[in-house]
């Protein structure tokens, strides 16, 4: 449950103390992004597009044990935080191996549904984040701030159609665990990783590394 | 999981026990491709045992209905529990594939 933050006056020294009190939240975001969402509304109705957005979102975060993890929607974005007590603690997976495995699944599945004009492409952004509190402005809302959120949607520059984009940071924490689990990466999905980049980000004061991978048709 | 092939005529029957997904999906891979590259082209997934089914699980049974499509033969799913029929149905899987209430409707298809 996010802590909730409301204070009516502005020069209020109470809400700096409440702010200061509470814990950083480390774990997973990402970012998924349908592809070409605002072409689609304009060449279809909103019982073809509406249908597919339904269908696209159903298929990530229903079959990945993520509906819990759904932060929010933003027009055609899903924002998803996966605190590392929950990630550790689902059955489905239980590390960030696990979880890019089923991402990337999802990602292939979808690009290779044979039936049209089911689903939509997506698009993702991934970084593991300890510069993150759970807090929210909105009363009953729930919500993470902090700039590896940040980061993380300033990821989502470097994506295009099937792409997974992902912060050495989380790269690191899944070769950790391939590591511990005695996987070589060449037998995974994730055999095609791009070398690593590295990019300055606006806002962000220093480079960040990053790796991508593209999803195949089969 | 376990996986257990059994053959009954042309048709090959490959009862999956447990559970599929990122940490065990290559196991059933290695199986299927066994079996195509030996060109058999009929396939029946018993699933009556499966417990769960992920993302990973499901992009194997895509990738050998593709490959058995390909050259005329079947790919067939029966067996399902209410638990992994909703996942099947969720992402449109049920309208991809061959799928039966039981191994006999399946087998005299």
């Amino acid at each position: 449950m996010a802590h909730y933050i409301h204070f009516r006056d502005p020069t209020s020294m109470e809400i700096e103390k409440q702010l200061e009190g509470i814990p950083k939240c480390p774990g997973t975001c990402f970012f998924i992004d349908v592809i070409n969402s605002t072409d689609i509304k304009y060449k279809s109705e909103l019982k073809d597009w509406g249908k597919r957005l339904n269908n696209t979102f159903n298929f990530i975060s229903f079959l990945n044990d993520l509906p819990e993890n759904v932060v929010k929607g933003i027009g055609d974005e899903l924002m998803l935080y996966i605190p590392d007590e929950d990630l550790f603690s689902k059955t489905a997976y239980n590390n960030y191996f696990g979880l890019i495995g089923e991402i990337h699944a999802t990602i292939e599945n979808l690009v290779n549904f044979p039936l049209e004009d089911t689903f939509l492409q997506c698009k993702v952004s991934i970084h593991y984040c300890t510069e993150v509190y759970n807090i929210t402005f909105f009363e009953n809302a729930n919500d993470y701030y902090g700039m590896d959120i940040d980061l993380t949607a300033r990821l989502m520059s470097k994506a295009k159609a099937n792409r997974i984009v992902m912060s050495e940071k989380f790269f690191t924490k899944v070769k950790n665990d391939m590591i511990d689990n005695n996987i070589r990466i060449e037998n995974t999905s994730l055999a095609d990783l791009s070398g690593v980049y590295m990019e300055d980000f606006k806002g962000v004061p220093w480079p960040t590394e990053y790796r991508y991978i593209d999803v195949k048709e089969m | 999981m376990e996986i257990t092939l059994n053959k009954s005529g042309d048709t090959n029957v490959v009862c999956i026990e447990g559970r599929l997904d990122t940490t065990n999906y290559g196991e059933l891979e290695a199986q299927l491709t066994g079996l195509t590259d030996k060109n058999e082209k009929i396939i029946l997934m018993d699933l009556s045992k499966m417990e769960y089914i992920s993302s990973s699980g499901l992009r194997i049974l895509l990738i050998f209905l593709k490959k058995l499509k390909a050259v005329e033969g079947r790919f067939m799913l029966c067996g399902m529990s209410a638990e992994i029929r909703d996942i099947f149905e969720i992402s449109g899987f049920v309208n991809i594939f061959e799928i039966f209430d039981d191994k006999e409707a399946a087998l005299n298809s």
